[in-house]
């Protein structure tokens, strides 16, 4: 069976006034159907970028460089004019970014924000329906007072429900992919908590694959089936969640997993050093779909 | 022996009327001398708005605050000003970015007159090196310093100060895990080394857990439990307390275990 998503040998390149900066060094990645994948890595490393290149967002910078093979369901998406990948966005793919009030207009309700996103898959839908549709998908994300909600405005929302309804208005085409870029990483961590169990149980549930981007090694092991680390630019390790944390096999992996403060204690963290063997090979745990 | 800091029915009210924000109510606790209390809550509860009163960047409503025994006067004496210092989250936005580094370190030691006027600079270059960065690095300009090294620049102001207390806010939050870790103990190092008091505020619980000697929990302003951080993590007895536990992403299953028996049964 075909990967959901398959990025292939991924390059990038900005150009600026002080040269040329290399950002991905040859980044492949694989999401098969109903796989939720974890791209983990430290701010700066190239996660972001691979999600706007998935979607074909940095492609249209003039001073950005990219090359390497991008599939959706088999699709090769460089083959695509710019009108036809835009076409993709919010109906085969669809994200969800760091903070979810932002992410929102602030000028519309939320009902007509859920009409807007329905109409890309349907374009005729009339409001009605559009606001019965989307009454059901915030009773799949727990909101049960929906026609107060799709009347609200997102400020007058708390952070937590414009959260639950940025994940329903994402799968609301029911989506090939979904690509959630350190979700819910701007709200408090009860809520993040309840939010992505909420989202980790949606997608289960529909079988929509998922690339989630995230630096919280903690939240990745709750989330995902498998994981990509990555470091400045390259795939440094890649396994099931499991293996990952039961046997991380890359210097970076280790180091990042030491550095993180434990509940059971044991004091302050102690990251080992020993940077260069950050730059060694990539380790491969076999399985999980892999 | 009398805790550095005291506080007795602490509260702040914003505003009057219907409008009227309770940020803190009815509050108190002590921190001892050399001792690290953490201070957590979600956004909100009323960490800064406390951070605040001690700092003595505003009164408090109603309540007393004792520093070394002493009621603290809202008009702070520059012993005062430079007894208790504050570490933000932000490192970069909390240095002038006009200024080198090591101007914005040496206008604490001009300001409260700490050491010779022809000695500072080399008491600049030893704040610097204490926090682990070479004393030359006085000459550099914020915007060029990583997000790690400007939050070391940061606690090196605070420490040239010579003070007593140091509240952080939030001080590793806006920062990588592996820089983060590096910060967490010079933190532990320094307070160890130079016998400081902290106020660590943070909504990180597994931070907490590594550093701190007790943990003070706030939710909407109210103080929900205070006590020994291994109390705390093994016998909460707050309900909030346990959520808080309980929504602690983690990595291993020691950890998860412990997590599960702390939070059991109640929703995430
Ligand atoms: N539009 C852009 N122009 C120039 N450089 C960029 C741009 N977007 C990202 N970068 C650089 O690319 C690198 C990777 O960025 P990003 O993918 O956003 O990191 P992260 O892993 O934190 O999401 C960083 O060094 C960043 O500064
Ligand atoms: N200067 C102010 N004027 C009015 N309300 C304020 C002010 N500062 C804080 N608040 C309110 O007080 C409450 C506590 O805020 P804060 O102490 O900043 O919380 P935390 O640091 O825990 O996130 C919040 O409701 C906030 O909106
Ligand atoms: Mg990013
Ligand atoms: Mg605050």
């Amino acid at each position: 069976m075909s990967a959901v998503l398959e990025i292939r040998d991924l390059h990038l390149r900005f150009r600026g006034h002080s040269g040329v900066s290399e950002v991905l060094h040859g980044v492949s990645l694989d999401i098969r159907a109903g796989e939720r994948v974890a791209l983990v890595g430290e701010s700066g490393s190239g996660k972001s970028v691979t999600a706007r290149i998935v979607l074909g967002l940095l492609q249209e910078l003039p001073y950005a460089e990219v090359s390497g093979g991008l599939f959706l369901e088999g699709a090769d998406l460089n083959r695509l004019s710019r009108r036809q990948w835009q076409g993709l966005r919010g109906t085969s793919i669809s994200m969800i970014f760091q903070d979810p009030t932002s992410s929102l207009n602030p000028v519309f309700t939320i009902g007509a924000q859920f009409a807007e996103v329905l109409r890309r898959r349907d374009p005729g839908l009339p409001r009605g329906a559009a606001d019965e549709r989307a009454g059901a998908l915030l009773r799949s994300v727990s909101i049960h007072d929906h026609a107060r909600v799709l009347d609200a405005y997102p400020f007058q929302l708390s952070g937590g429900m414009n959260q639950r309804v940025v994940i329903a208005m994402a799968l609301a085409n029911h989506p090939s992919l979904l690509i959630a870029d350190e979700p819910g990483t701007a709200l408090d961590v009860t809520v993040q908590a309840q939010t992505l169990k909420l989202m980790h149980d949606l997608v289960e549930r529909s079988g929509t694959a998922v690339l989630f981007i995230s630096h919280n090694l903690g939240v990745v092991r709750e989330f995902a089936d498998r994981v990509f680390v990555i470091y400045r630019g390259r795939i440094v390790e890649r396994g099931p969640t499991a293996a990952i944390f039961e046997a991380p096999g890359h210097a970076y992996t280790r180091a990042l997993m030491a550095a993180v403060p434990r509940i059971t204690g044991g004091g302050p963290p102690e990251p080992n050093d020993g940077e260069t063997a950050f730059l060694d090979p990539m380790v491969v745990h076999e399985g999980g779909g892999a | 022996m009398t805790p550095l800091l005291s506080l007795r029915h602490v509260s702040k009210t914003f505003g009057s009327g219907p409008r009227a924000v309770r940020a803190v109510r009815d509050v108190s606790f002590d921190v001892s001398r050399g001792e690290c209390l953490a201070v957590v809550g979600e956004s909100g509860s009323g960490k800064t708005t406390l951070a605040n009163m001690i700092l003595g960047v505003f009164g408090q409503s109603s309540g007393e605050i004792r520093f070394d025994g002493r009621a603290l006067p809202s008009r702070r004496t520059l012993e005062h000003r430079s007894a208790i210092q504050l570490v933000q989250q932000n490192p970069l936005s909390s240095l002038n970015p006009k200024r080198s580094v090591g101007a914005s370190i040496r206008l604490g030691l001009d300001v409260f007159g700490i050491g010779r006027r022809s000695d500072r600079w080399r008491l600049v270059e030893n704040a610097l090196e204490e926090v682990g960065l070479p004393g030359d690095f006085r000459r550099r300009a914020p915007a060029a310093l990583s997000g790690g090294q400007c939050q070391r620049v940061a606690i090196a102001r605070a420490l040239a100060c010579q003070p007593r207390l140091v509240i952080l806010d939030e001080p590793t939050s806006a920062l990588d895990v592996l820089v983060q870790a590096r910060v967490l103990r010079l933190l532990d190092g320094l307070r160890r080394t130079k016998g400081l008091s902290y106020v660590f505020i943070t909504h990180d619980l597994s931070v907490v857990r590594n550093v701190a000697d007790r943990v003070a929990v706030f939710r909407s302003g109210e103080l929900v439990e205070c006590a020994e951080t291994g109390a705390i993590f093994e016998n909460p007895r707050a309900d909030y307390t346990r959520r808080l536990i309980g929504a602690v992403p983690v990595i291993t299953d020691h950890e998860l275990k412990l997590r599960e028996s702390l939070s059991g049964g109640l929703p995430a």
